[in-house]
């Protein structure tokens, strides 16, 4: 009977424990209410070709005809400064979630860059860019002056006006003051052709709705520089206030810190002044809002009721409610829940081309393939001043890389390696992408053993060990050491070792964890690293073909060399130290035809020396869209530079 | 009995103060630290940070000072204030980190500890009962399986089948649409539902262990003099069976109860892992792999205080239900 009775009481305690637990979890939500999962199948058609019927998502006319919204002709900017979208394939109708796998707030970008609104945007081509936040922009003869528009009565999520005062806030109060944790980005430094001088860029109010941002030097690619480095340059004022130590005072921003559970202020800033969107507290100009925790088992974005983006027949976007982000532990779980229906879009490279094609029409969604700039699928770089000096000066001898490179039969990397999807080709600017050269692609692509051998005994690593392993000519040991993190490289790289061991090559992997390779690289420690090039144009993002600052496998640290002024690092030689002098005179040119041009130099150079080897052509990215999700778009360039699925303007996405 | 249960305590205190320094050494023990995985993180999203900018992230975060120093701050917050540290990754005391996740941890474990039971002791008792039988085979067979098989395998042919025969693997413990409802029936079905291929993959090697041990027990009792005078004064069978070599036989399974608590509060992690269960395991397998080390300290800390406190329980149940082993203390 007592043990009866103990066994109850700890029955008891358990149902208390875990319900403790839960209620917890339940409150997480900071702001939402508890959604329904019922109501969004009810909202579906509305009917937009009569013409007459609302303009806006059932959702937010119930809320308007509540009295708790204002109509939507108050939310929308006026009627001239409204930008219309252009969709896709069709008009759309409003309702649905849109269900995506989700690594969590390690993956910040993976929910940003698809929700992100740039003040300029790039075109559907990559080649320029257009008014997006902005309404336009104009610029004096020599680009020095731009003068940017804004759009007359938009509005921040909550409801406050955006207007040029949120430009100047951010710009005056946060980005030169580097509130969160950024350097002031480089696009707003112009550079004087002859001296050389940098300097800041002016940013004044004209208007309410009009700024200029002044140059001291000419600045030919200012928008597009900063469609990149600083997409949102702009912040809302009203909450910033509210939270910087500026305004607030240390203490007070140190107890909000506390209140929103951060530890560090300058960790606080940064999360809210940088990482916004995970945010629901805090205002923005995205298509759908924060409404949950990031750290919960699912994040969800609602729509923004203020959003200022219409169809072209002034239906207000986004078509789609929600965004759904559901956590996953394993990027397998991305690809069993697409398979399933559970997702109804996912991004995916062609790692499961097969499986995904094999259940398209069982789980009743297509794969759209997207162009990736990158220059290969598979191969590696060699560090240009790695610290070894024999294996320094081997690097940097082009017939070693000749000889790496032919020596390995690209077509057996492809169908291993790729599942024959990729070409087998040298690392290359695809057909197609900016900086794309007649010729490159066969580079040094034959396979041919004797000559790699041959290359090889010329340089003059004739001697062999006791293994039959080639030798220094000085006596001293040979051996490439690939540094790696991601364990699906391992195929590759076993396929890698055959063939060099063929050559008389010893080869060595090491597995190393993210972080730890990260620190490597600082510490100019990677010899062979299997990163691939992905740039979209080397004029708008010069980080992994110019040398200047640690970043790239290949050039080591003449990036440090660059980026300390010639403090430390490695001085850079020969073409490198040509690809730098190329860059500079980029920074300081006067027009856009001659930015092309100069580009297209550094290019070359790459091609000549190519101290990236390719084995296999670049995969396409795979966007898998359920059938019932329309206005997807294909063929498109899939690229950091125009914000990967953010390129397709999810807002104008609608499910039927 | 008293006297060597506080000896048994007092003895656990600086045990567990060791453990704490040694957990705390040997997370910092791999290269680089949150800073440096954070920085990884930042650069695979096609964001860079500068040398600058992961100093100054380490002076903000103390990950600059000595490994003593850092490991005092740390035990001094948790005595002081019962303070376990800031989550990193989270952005959160590591506290809320463990709670969010605690409850359906319990949900999970002891679902599972149910049906390791329920199955594994009937089982148990009839493979003895009926030894060498074709049903003794079978279910040894089985449990033989079961234990050799890597649970996180098993895992992938079910969600396989799963998904083959009724299109949906059943990833996670709610469908997609439950996870932020609040609680309903159709919640709680929808949890059920979810929690059979976890239940059978956590529990099926401790199932499988558990009918080994106990046919062994019962076959040892069963022919005990005990049981021969039962049946000699006439008692039914089953009274038989129940009254005496049953309990016998349970002995050593209640009494190495105790080890299985820390396994209760943190889960399975790779299992937890391939059926992307939101329990404590994955979360302490990322906090070690991204080096949020006041998150992963606490856990091992936690780890190894309901370690030492299972050991303590077993050993002083032991004391209570063998008298055997309570004259061997008294001795000393």
């Amino acid at each position: 009977m007592k043990k009866t009775r103990i066994f109850l009481a700890l029955l008891v305690t358990m149902a208390v424990i875990i319900a403790g637990c839960d209620s917890n979890n339940a409150a997480k939500p900071s702001t939402s209410k508890a959604p329904e999962p019922t109501k969004v199948a009810q909202e579906t058609a509305v009917a937009t070709s009569s013409g007459t019927a609302s303009k806006e998502a059932p959702i937010l006319a119930s809320l308007v005809s509540e009295g708790k919204l204002p109509a939507l002709d108050q939310r929308l900017p006026t009627a001239s400064d409204v930008m219309v979208e252009n969709v896709v394939d069709e008009i759309g109708q409003y309702g649905g979630d849109l269900n995506m796998a989700w690594n969590g707030p390690s993956d910040k970008w993976g929910v940003g860059m698809m929700n992100e609104e740039a003040l300029f945007r790039f075109n559907k081509e990559g080649n320029a860019v257009e008014p997006n936040v902005a309404k336009g922009y104009e610029v004096n003869a020599d680009s020095t002056v731009f003068t940017i528009h804004l759009r007359e009565g938009m509005k921040w999520s909550d409801g406050v006006p955006f207007t040029a005062d949120d430009v100047l806030f951010y710009w005056e109060h946060m980005l030169t003051k580097e509130t969160f944790g950024k350097k002031i980005y480089d696009a707003y430094y112009s550079v004087d052709p002859v001296t050389g001088d940098k300097a800041l860029a002016e940013v004044k109010k004209v208007d309410d709705h009009t700024f200029t941002v002044t140059h001291k030097y000419p600045s030919v690619q200012f928008l597009e520089r900063v469609a990149i480095d600083n997409k949102w340059f702009f912040a809302p004022a009203h909450f910033h206030k509210t939270i910087l130590p500026e305004f607030v005072g240390d203490a007070k921003t140190l107890e909000i810190t506390k209140q929103w559970g951060y530890e560090d202020p300058k960790q606080f800033l940064v999360e809210t002044g940088y990482y916004f969107w995970l945010h629901p507290q805090i205002p923005t100009l995205a298509a759908w809002v924060a409404k949950t925790d990031p750290n919960s088992d699912q994040f969800i974005m609602e729509r923004n009721p203020y959003y200022w983006k219409t169809d072209s027949e002034g239906n207000q976007l986004p078509y789609l409610d929600r965004i759904v982000e559901n956590k996953i532990q394993d990027p397998s779980q991305s690809l069993l829940g697409t398979l399933s229906g559970e997702f109804n879009f996912a991004t995916m490279d062609t790692t499961n081309f097969t499986v995904l094609k094999e259940n398209e029409k069982r789980a009743d969604y297509r794969v759209i393939p997207w162009t990736q700039p990158t220059w290969s699928s598979a191969g590696i770089q060699l560090n240009q001043t790695t610290k070894d000096p024999n294996l320094n000066k081997l690097f940097q001898d082009i017939r070693f890389r000749e000889a790496i490179s032919i020596g390995v039969n690209r077509q057996e990397v492809s169908d291993i390696v790729t599942n024959g999807l990729a070409e087998p080709i040298q690392a290359s600017v695809p057909e197609g992408v900016i900086g794309y050269q007649e010729g490159w692609a066969q580079h040094w692509a034959e396979f041919d053993t004797e000559k790699a051998n041959k290359l090889l005994d010329e340089i003059g690593l004739t001697k062999r060990d006791k293994n039959n392993f080639r030798m220094f000519a000085n006596g001293a040991d040979l051996t490439l050491t690939v540094y790696e993190s991601d364990p699906n490289k391992s195929t590759f790289l076993e396929l890698l070792r055959k063939y060099f061991e063929d050559m008389g090559l010893k080869m060595n992997v090491k597995m190393v964890e993210g972080g730890a390779l990260f620190d490597l690289k600082y510490a100019n420690e990677v010899p062979i690293h299997t990163e691939v090039i992905s740039v979209a144009n080397v004029a708008f993002r010069p980080d992994t073909l110019v040398p200047l600052r640690i970043i790239t496998p290949w050039f080591g640290h003449y990036g440090l060399y660059t980026q300390s002024g010639g403090k430390e690092g490695v001085k850079p030689e020969g073409d490198v130290a040509e690809i730098l002098a190329i860059w500079d005179k980029i920074k300081a040119s006067k027009s856009k035809d001659e930015i092309n041009q100069l580009a297209n130099e550094i290019y070359k150079l790459h091609m000549k020396n190519q101290w990236v080897i390719g084995y296999a052509g670049p995969t396409p990215m795979l966007l898998v869209a359920s059938n019932k999700l329309h206005n997807v778009p294909s063929g498109l360039v899939w690229a950091d530079e125009y914000r990967t699925v953010g390129h397709a303007h999810p807002s104008q996405f609608f499910l039927k | 009995m008293l006297q060597y249960s506080i000896k048994r305590i007092l003895m656990a205190i600086p045990v567990v103060m060791f453990i704490s320094f040694i957990v705390f050494y040997i997370i910092q023990l791999p290269p680089g630290d949150y800073v440096s995985s954070y920085s990884a993180q930042m650069m695979a999203a096609g964001d860079v940070m500068t040398q600058a900018d992961m100093d100054q992230m380490r002076s903000n975060l103390g990950l600059d000072r000595p490994v003593y120093e850092q490991y005092a701050i740390w035990i001094k917050k948790i005595v002081l204030h019962g303070d376990f540290g800031y989550s990193f990754n989270y952005n959160k005391p590591v506290m809320e980190v463990v709670k969010q996740y605690m409850g359906l941890t319990l949900v999970v474990s002891f679902v599972t500890m149910a049906f390791q039971y329920l199955v594994a002791i009937p089982i148990g008792i009839y493979t003895a009962v009926k030894q060498y039988s074709a049903g003794d085979y079978f279910f040894s067979g089985i449990s033989f399986l079961g234990m050799a098989t890597p649970n996180f395998l098993l895992a992938i042919i079910l969600m396989y089948l799963s998904y083959t025969w009724f299109g949906d693997p059943l990833l996670g413990l709610f469908s997609n649409e439950y996870v932020n409802a609040a609680w309903s029936m159709a919640k709680a079905v929808d949890l059920m539902k979810h929690l059979v291929i976890p239940v059978i993959v956590i529990g099926l090697a401790s199932t499988a262990d558990l009918i080994r041990v106990m046919r062994g027990q019962m076959l040892d009792e069963l022919n005990k003099p005990n049981v021969i005078t039962a049946r000699a004064k006439g008692l039914s069978e089953t009274k038989i069976l129940f009254k005496y070599p049953t309990r016998a036989a349970l002995n050593p399974i209640v009494s190495t109860f105790g080890w299985s608590l820390s396994s209760i509060f943190t889960g399975s992690t790779i299992t937890a892992i391939v059926l992307n269960l939101p329990i404590q395991g994955p979360v302490m397998y990322k906090a070690l792999l991204g080096q949020d080390m006041y998150l992963a300290g606490s856990w091992l800390l936690f780890m190894a205080l309901l370690t030492v406190i299972g050991t303590l329980i077993s050993d002083i149940l032991l004391a209570w239900l063998d008298p055997k082993i309570r004259t061997e203390f008294r001795g000393n």
